[in-house]
Parts: structure tokens; C-alpha cells; sequence
């Protein structure tokens, strides 16, 4: 990959976030990624990662440490960043078609290039035939296409992912991780992945980064050296495949356990 | 079928009615004549009378104008200014206080302080009628504004939208449904209050159509202003309506289908 040589894409820097004193959410997390790596953050349900990858978007601001992107810091989204959300009848605008939602993001450029980036955003993610209709029109397996080809119409560096299949139905969950794996190495994305399905982060991922509970820290980042085209059957069952997500699997239960004996003590109190 | 014919019975009642309530008029002006009660055709002629000729320029056109200009003002400043009080919550405690009180002053308090401010002109008629609907679009803007999704504002962030764009491209269109619902309050608030304004030291206008033909016992006539205020307002609404629908198509198929999935 020849990542070790050019300056990380991301850098996160022993960031730190509270609400309150009371409720901190993340603490010390430090992890960095390479240009056009693919990393997978996982972790127990509610451990912060929302607000980890809000930080990273520079959408809100961390109390501690450094959130770099290309060695710069933010105040603001960098312009070579793009994000799907995981609600997507919330984050399209339901009063633009889906051609016009895709081309949202393309401003001040000719209104020949526009067309053209769009229609070739809406092929790559398939959606040429229904390019007129209303996101609210849409099953939700295409309205996350549409967001999709939204945040990749922007040619991004960075593609931040928060949960994007966890609202969408496990046949079309497959199909998306498919086509988000092949646009992501076409146009060698780095791409950060946040999820709480373990299959879906070591199958997708070059390396997963495994957070504790609340306040979340990095239990441990472990590479995921799987060959690629990656295959849904194939990879899947592969020894090495099973042998990580094991891991991967045996960490974020570890995590869960200690947050639910956590819970027991304060009620024992 | 069954609904089509439910339709057609609803249609029939609803012009019985007005014919009934006609019949009724017409038999109690031939029965007992008085200047209160003109006969039908008299109210129509001085209706028909209203829409060509001299009366068109001196009690149609000024009034619409007016109203025209006094309501496009109303809904213009009262969106702009809701949807930036909306946006900005920061403005929210200095400017609410003010426009929560100010709303409950009835337009029609504020003629006597416009006549002294501007005089027995246009721009004093303009300004009443403004002044009277700006509350309802500015109160809707304001509340549209407030209650735009969240996530499409961080859409707009991370799509380094300006403040402008973010007004326009996002806040404003999410708004529209509210807003519409404002202006359709408005305009009927403008109507009264234009109604009103040329009451008052005017020499033209449809308010003072009626006023004058009062005065010289026209009855007729100040009938016939009275249903020429009330077919305009209906031709508002409709257009208004008509408009809306189109502007909002997207917003009632929207709400029709809340996370349609299939």
C-alpha cells in the first residue's frame, strides 16, 4: 500500500469529549489512518461512537487532544471530506429529486461538468432509472444509494460512514457493503467505517479499531490483511476470516460484559 | 361510483343553499321594500357595474393594488425576517418578547397612529395593511425554521454551504409548508384591513365605493361592494391554493408516505 510513507489522511490524537464532567464519552482515543485505507471502528452499543466520528468531522469540536486531518486541524468540515448518515429519510432533502439531491454538493462549476459528475455518480451506484423521482419515492436500500452517490459526487478524499446499513433490510445490507467496497477502491477512498456489526467491519475493512465502553478508548486496532476483491461466500469462510472475526468478536463482547456488570454495581449501590 | 355520486348529491346541496338563500332575498325585497333590502338585480347591475369602465380605476384597481403591495411586503419581510430569527436562536430572547407582544395589538388599533405617521395617503393604507399581515407569515417562518431537521443542517455544514445558501437552499424550502400556512392567515387579515384603511379620508378604493354609496342610500351598490370584496377574496384563496399545491407537491406526497419503504 505504500501508506507508511505519505502523511496520514487522519490522525486522532488522544481526543477527548465530555457533555459534563459527569459524562465523559470519549477519552484518549488515538488512531491514524493511511491515505485510501479502509478502517472499521467498532465497539458495544452507545460507547460514543457518534460523537467520536462528529469529531471527526469536525461537526463538533473535541475538549482534548487533536482531531488532524492531513496534519491540519478544523474548525469547520474539510472540503475533501463527505459523510452518509445512518438515517436517510432524515438526511436527504425530501423536496429535491434524487438527481438534485446527488448534485447538492456541486456548486460554482460548470453546469456541463455538474450534469455530467452526476449522472456518473447516479450509474455508479445504480440509480440512472429512478434519477426523477423523490428520495420518499424510494425503498430505503436506494435512498441510501442516493446519499451514497451524494458524498462520492463530491470527489471526497475522506468518506465517513455512521452506521449506513443498520437501517436497511440484510439483503440489501450485502449488496450495499458490495458496492461501497467497490467504489471505495475505484477511487481509492480512505474510508472510515463506523458499525456495531463485527462481520461487516473485518469483511470491509483494512484494519478495525475496537473501542471500550463509555468513555470509549481504543481497546485495540488490528489489521485485517484479508486479499481483496473480497467476496461475500468466499471470504467469508476463509480460516483467516473466521480467525479475526473471532477476535474481533471476543474484544467487543469482553467490552459489553464489563459495561453490563458496570451497570449491576451502580444498581447494587 | 358510489363516491362519484356522493359528489355529484354534495354539489347539489351546496347549490341549493345559494339558490334558497336567493329566493328568500328576492321574496322579502318585493314583499316588504325598503332601502335596507334591494331587490336581486339591482345588486347585480351595481356588481357588474364594478368590474369595466370608470369604477374598475377608481375602487377595483386602487384596492388591489394596495393590497397587492401591502401583502407581497408582508409576506416577503415576514419571511426573511422569521427564517433568520428562526435560524438564529441567539437573536431569540431580545426579538421574541417584542413580536409575542406586538401580535396581540389588532392591526386596526394602529389606523389612527398611520394616519398621523403618514397622512390620508397610499403609503399610510399600505403600511396598515403590512402591518396587519406580517404577524402570521413572520410567527410561521420563524417556528419553520426552528424545526428543520437537524441532520440536513450538518448536511449543509459539511457541504460548506454559506449562511446565505444555507438560508436559502435549506431553511427556506423546508420552511414553505409552514409559511403557506401563514400567508393563507395573512391574506385574509390584508383583505380587512384594506377594507378598513379606505374607510378612512380615502377618495377611491373599494372601501370607499361602499362608504360613499352608504351615504347616498345607494344600498344596491354598497351590497354589490361587499360581494365584489368577498368574490376577490375567494379568487385569492383559490390562486393562493393553487399555487401552494404546486410549490408543495413534494411535502404531501412526503407526509402521505413517512419512510416509505417498498
Amino acid at each position: 500500500m505504500g501508506a507508511a510513507m505519505s502523511e496520514p489522511i487522519l490522525v486522532m490524537n488522544k481526543v477527548g469529549k465530555a457533555y459534563s464532567a459527569a459524562v465523559p464519552i470519549l477519552r484518549d482515543v488515538s488512531f491514524s489512518q493511511a491515505p485510501g485505507e479502509f478502517v472499521a471502528v467498532v465497539g458495544p452499543s452507545g460507547c460514543g461512537k457518534t460523537t467520536m466520528l462528529r469529531c471527526i468531522a469536525a461537526l463538533m469540536q473535541p475538549d482534548q487532544g487533536e482531531v488532524l486531518h492531513l496534519g491540519q486541524q478544523f474548525g469547520d468540515p474539510p472540503p475533501w471530506l463527505s459523510i452518509v448518515f445512518q438515517d436517510y429519510n432524515r438526511s436527504l432533502f425530501p423536496w429535491l429529486s434524487v438527481r438534485q439531491n446527488v448534485g447538492f454538493g456541486l456548486r460554482k462549476i460548470d453546469r456541463r461538468e455538474r450534469d455530467e459528475r452526476v449522472e456518473q455518480a447516479l450509474s455508479a451506484v445504480n440509480l440512472t432509472h429512478a434519477a426523477d423521482l423523490y428520495p420518499w419515492q424510494l425503498s430505503g436500500g436506494m435512498q441510501q444509494r442516493c446519499a451514497l452517490a451524494r458524498s462520492i459526487v463530491v470527489r471526497p478524499q475522506l468518506l465517513l460512514l455512521d452506521e449506513p446499513f443498520a437501517s436497511v433490510d440484510a439483503q440489501t445490507r450485502i449488496d450495499l457493503q458490495d458496492m461501497v467496497m467497490d467504489i471505495c477502491k475505484k477511487m481509492s477512498l480512505s474510508t472510515l467505517l463506523v458499525t456495531h456489526d463485527i462481520d461487516e467491519a473485518v469483511f470491509m475493512a483494512d484494519k478495525v479499531v475496537v473501542l471500550s465502553t463509555r468513555p470509549a478508548q481504543v481497546v485495540e486496532q488490528i489489521e485485517i490483511d484479508l486479499p481483496h476483491p473480497r467476496d461475500q461466500l468466499t471470504t467469508k469462510e476463509s480460516p483467516e476470516f473466521l480467525r479475526l472475526r473471532h477476535r474481533v468478536y471476543t474484544l467487543v463482547r469482553h467490552q459489553a460484559q464489563k459495561s453490563a456488570a458496570a451497570h449491576t454495581e451502580r444498581e447494587d449501590q | 361510483m358510489n363516491a362519484n355520486r356522493r359528489h355529484i348529491a354534495s354539489l347539489a346541496w351546496q347549490a341549493g343553499t345559494i339558490v334558497l338563500l336567493l329566493t328568500v332575498w328576492q321574496w322579502a325585497a318585493l314583499t316588504y321594500p325598503a332601502p335596507y333590502l334591494p331587490a336581486l338585480e339591482n345588486i347585480a347591475t351595481g356588481f357588474l357595474r364594478l368590474w369595466h369602465g370608470d369604477l374598475l380605476f377608481s375602487a377595483i384597481v386602487p384596492s388591489m393594488t394596495r393590497l397587492a403591495i401591502g401583502f407581497v411586503i408582508a409576506v416577503v419581510v415576514g419571511s426573511v425576517a422569521g427564517l433568520t430569527l428562526g435560524y438564529l436562536r441567539n437573536l431569540d430572547p431580545w426579538v421574541r418578547p417584542v413580536f409575542e407582544y406586538l401580535r396581540f395589538i389588532p392591526a386596526v388599533a394602529i389606523l389612527p397612529a398611520a394616519l398621523l405617521l403618514f397622512g390620508p395617503t397610499d403609503t399610510m393604507r399600505i403600511f396598515v395593511i403590512a402591518f396587519g399581515s406580517v404577524f402570521p407569515v413572520l410567527l410561521a417562518a420563524t417556528d419553520g425554521a426552528r424545526r428543520v431537521e437537524p441532520l440536513l443542517l450538518e448536511v449543509a455544514r459539511v457541504e460548506r454551504l454559506s449562511i446565505p445558501e444555507r438560508l436559502f437552499r435549506v431553511i427556506l424550502p423546508a420552511s414553505l409548508p409552514s409559511i403557506f400556512a401563514g400567508v393563507r392567515i395573512a391574506l385574509s387579515i390584508a383583505l380587512v384591513m384594506m377594507v378598513i384603511s379606505e374607510l378612512i379620508a380615502a377618495d377611491n378604493g373599494l372601501g370607499f365605493y361602499i362608504l360613499r354609496n352608504q351615504r347616498l342610500f345607494q344600498t344596491a351598490n354598497v351590497y354589490a361592494g361587499v360581494l365584489a370584496i368577498g368574490t376577490i377574496g375567494l379568487a385569492l384563496t383559490l390562486a393562493l391554493l393553487a399555487v401552494e399545491k404546486r410549490v408543495l407537491a413534494w411535502h404531501r406526497g412526503w407526509r402521505g408516505l413517512p419512510g416509505a419503504d417498498g
